[in-house]
């Protein structure tokens, strides 16, 4: 196991410095960024006093030298619109984002596996129908469109959830104020719901249409049947062996769910004001904050291989066949 | 899972929602609390680094400075009393009130003053935006220094209008030595101190800046004990925080959605004619000699005629949701030269002076061809109005090409390195005080925001003339002025962007026309 981890320690290197020379070279086939951080009536001389002091008037090839030298020293250079490091703006941003992320995963999984469990019980029921065609609903629905849907049904219409905003229980956890944390809870969900509904449909309609055929998968295989024929009841038997075959596909998929999630969530965090990261780089892409969308590109690069290597690691647990050599 | 399991556990997730709902209106702002929803944050909280319009809105209750902008467009003194002019033009003193204070209680003198424009000018800073990119380089900055205790000089290169140098000064926002030479920059970005009748309390990025009121403050009214300036990127969603009555004031509401605002009885719409000069550039520059039209637009019979081609009222109303009155000028009310009139929109006219020309239709009806070119993204329904013009310019036999760009990574350094044309869709941010200010665009021919390039010999001249006259000279020089320029027009005149603020009925407030949210005079109603 522990040639197995760095080796793909190994090759993370080379993905994030391949994502990273990417996004450089993408941002500035957009041409120069200096107009944007200059006044609309700024002349020609201020220009170039701008272009000099945001570093743009170096060769590109420099310029992205530079940033591989600093993010070797782990600088990963300041934003140019904050002037403050980068990556402190991304890590400030990463528990907003982490705790929509993790509400819609938790949401998506603990709602997909019972659901398609149920779907897969009952197959060709009505029952069954109808959950197939409402997943098919919610992998077809736009997450800006079902997100102000939402906010106009629920948030305007009933009142009864909040419109926009977040609520922090990461951030004061780690700052220490557990108190703080542990009363905003409620208040946080509440936040949480429409915002995580939004991200977490199309996983969760995916997800109980994937349950479903693994289970049904599974259900037709000969153990299923020994175990039924030794008299076992159909609760133990979906539980105790059926279950855990089963949701092997799914947990391949969530390393790959989270990742997935996170490109989702600038969507509704724009949609719904939520201040994480995906809001974040997506400001910085409008306004050519280079050294800011390095810095998320460089962590979230860092989060993907991590969550696809302890994907790996707990696939390895689940399926004893699985050998990580 | 059993059915009783299953009722059990629905039974709690509904009781559980249940307990969440009396909850459901904190989210009202009570008397004391005013909520303003802007579509992006700020960058940074540092006073010499203003990037937009939303950090300005911010600064403008958090500092003060010598002279502010009224609603009306008048200069009026703020932290200053009053100022003297040297005989050349080229310093000027000002005197402060007496007792001033920044938000730490340190005293507010002349050093302070002085050293908020040494210090914006310092190129270790290295700061750009607004106050070093724009003001300092217009009003000719050189130094500033404190002569007394009350009194401060700010030192220019030369002569120039009054009303132009004051309003710009006006937009330098004012803070104390003291604070800001002891922490770093990146420090005081996240905790300003400032000059204002708000001081700053807390910035969540990207989510809200709350500012509360300085007890005692006397230079300004503040009604309200704390503000929340909120950060909702999502148009649709300020709208519905508004009507849910959780925000008191919005900016940007997009047109399909007044109807909503206005029915809602919660709130209202407010739409105000902006200061900002929209309009189709002629581009004179030799770099697009060859190009398609470009010949034929170098006629000032054809621009004129161009003029008469586009019906700018129904494009204001259609496409923007709004009436409005075609710009005369490219100066805003009330500067503008009251002796002209909008060109009014009148298809055979602009047909029977293409004609007289001398680019009559083809065979295939086509006078000539030219391309137009506009931002997506922008301006307000930017693409649409590119198009309608591009349809009203073909309908009269110049067979336009349109191509829409995208704004930021296209269309913005395309302008600014003046490669737009030959014809290009623009707007240009004017004032409410200074016509001067308005046509400062084009203050030289080789000026930065000449995007046209346009050289007429006369306008120039005049422009030179205009350096530290009196205001009553200078009406008589902006006046000449803007006959030339409505005779010679390197612009094709549109419209001044209208602004729509969506504004709770509970607030009684009168939006800006210069996109401005100065809001510590708002009351309750």
């Amino acid at each position: 196991m522990g040639q197995f981890i760095a080796r793909r320690l190994l090759q993370s290197i080379v993905v994030i410095f391949g994502v990273t020379l990417l996004t450089f070279m993408t941002l500035h086939l957009a041409g120069d960024p200096t107009y944007l951080y200059v006044s609309e009536r700024a002349s020609e001389e201020e220009i170039i006093a701008a272009r000099k002091a945001l570093g743009f008037d170096r060769p590109l090839p420099v310029q992205y030298l530079s940033f591989v030298g600093g993010m070797l020293q782990g600088d990963l250079g300041n934003s140019l619109r904050a002037r403050k490091p980068a990556l402190d703006l991304v890590l400030e941003r990463l528990p907003a984002t982490l705790e929509l992320t993790l509400f819609a995963l938790v949401l998506s999984t603990t709602l997909s596996i019972p659901i398609g469990i149920f779907a897969a019980m009952r197959r060709g029921s009505p029952a069954d129908g109808g959950i197939m065609i409402l997943a098919m609903f919610g992998q077809s629905m736009p997450g800006f469109w079902l997100g102000i849907m939402l906010i106009l049904t629920v948030g305007l219409g009933l009142r009864i959830l909040p419109i926009s905003g977040h609520v922090a229980v990461l951030q004061p956890m780690l700052d220490g104020d557990f108190g703080k944390a542990i009363g905003n809870i409620p208040e946080a969900i509440r936040h949480l719901i429409l915002p995580g509904l939004t991200i977490s449909v199309f996983s969760l309609s995916r997800n109980a249409r994937l349950v479903r055929s693994s289970m049904l998968e599974v259900l037709s295989q000969d153990y299923i049947t020994t175990a039924r024929s030794k008299g076992l009841g159909e609760r133990k038997v979906i539980m105790r062996h059926a279950f855990r075959n089963a949701l092997l596909p799914l947990v391949t998929l969530l390393g790959l769910e989270f990742g997935f999630l996170l490109s989702g969530v600038v969507v509704t965090e724009t949609v719904f004001s939520w201040p994480g990261v995906g809001r974040l780089v997506f400001n910085a892409i409008t306004q050519r904050d280079i050294p800011l969308v390095q810095a998320a590109v460089v962590m979230f690069s860092f989060l993907f291989i991590f969550l696809n290597l302890l994907v790996d690691l707990i696939y390895a647990q689940l399926d004893p066949r699985i050998r990580l050599s | 899972m059993s059915r009783k399991t299953l009722l059990l556990v629905l039974l709690m997730v509904v009781t559980a929602l249940l307990a969440l709902v009396p909850l459901a209106s904190a989210q009202t702002p009570d008397e004391t609390t005013l909520v303003i929803a802007q579509s992006v944050d700020v960058g940074a909280l540092e006073p010499s680094l203003v990037g937009s319009r939303a950090e300005s809105n911010i600064f403008n209750h958090v500092f003060a400075t010598l002279f502010e902008i009224a609603d009306d467009g008048a200069l009026v003194p703020y932290l200053a009393t009053g100022y003297t002019i040297s005989e050349d033009g080229t310093e000027w003193t000002f005197t402060l009130n007496e007792g001033l204070t920044c938000h730490d209680g340190e005293a507010l003198t002349a050093e302070d003053v002085a050293y908020s424009f040494t210090r914006a000018a310092d190129p270790a800073n290295a700061f750009t935006g607004n106050t070093v990119g724009f003001v300092f380089p217009s009003i000719g900055y050189l130094d500033a220094r404190a002569d007394s205790d009350l009194e401060v000089t700010i030192v220019t290169d030369r002569a120039q209008s009054e009303s132009l140098r004051l309003g710009l000064i006006s937009e330098v926002y004012i803070h104390c030595q003291d604070y800001y030479s002891s922490m770093s920059l990146e420090e005081v970005a996240e905790a300003p101190v400032g000059s204002g009748p708000y001081r700053f309390v807390e910035w969540v990025r990207d989510d809200y800046v709350l500012i509360e009121k300085v007890p005692d403050y006397t230079l300004r009214t503040a009604n309200f004990e704390q503000m929340y300036w909120r950060v909702i990127p999502e148009a649709s969603t300020r709208v519905a925080e508004l009507i849910a009555g959780n925000v008191d004031i919005i900016a940007n509401v997009p047109p399909d959605q007044v109807d909503a605002v206005n029915n809602s009885g919660s709130a209202t719409i407010q739409a105000v004619a902006g200061t900002r000069r929209m309009y189709i550039g002629f581009q004179f520059g030799e770099a697009f000699a060859g190009e398609p039209g470009y010949d034929a637009i170098q006629n000032t019979d054809v621009r004129v005629a161009l003029q008469y081609a586009v019906d700018v009222p129904t494009i204001c109303a259609t496409l923007l949701g709004t009436e409005c009155t075609r710009a005369s000028s490219m100066v805003n009310d009330p500067n503008s030269n009251p002796n002209l009139s909008p060109y009014p929109y009148d298809a055979a006219q602009a047909e029977a002076l293409l004609d007289a020309a001398g680019y009559p239709r083809d065979a295939n009806g086509v006078r000539f061809e030219i391309t137009l070119q506009g931002p997506r993204g922008r301006y307000l329904n930017d693409a649409n109005v590119v198009l309608a013009i591009g349809q009203y310019l073909t309908d009269v036999g110049v067979q336009t090409n349109v191509e829409i760009l995208d704004w930021s990574s296209e269309y913005l350094p395309m302008v600014r390195e003046k490669n737009v044309g030959p014809l290009f869709f623009l707007g240009s941010g004017g004032s409410t005080w200074s016509a001067l200010y308005d046509m400062a665009d084009l203050s030289a021919p080789d000026a930065g925001t000449n995007y046209t390039n346009w050289a007429n010999a006369e306008w120039f001249e005049l422009w030179d003339q205009t350096a530290g006259v009196d205001p009553e000279a200078e009406r008589v020089l902006v006046d000449q002025m803007l006959e030339v320029f409505f005779n010679d027009p390197p612009w094709l005149l549109l419209y001044f962007q209208p602004d729509f603020y969506g504004v709770s009925s509970r607030l009684n407030w009168t939006a800006r026309r210069d996109e401005q949210i100065v809001v510590y005079a708002a009351a309750l109603n």
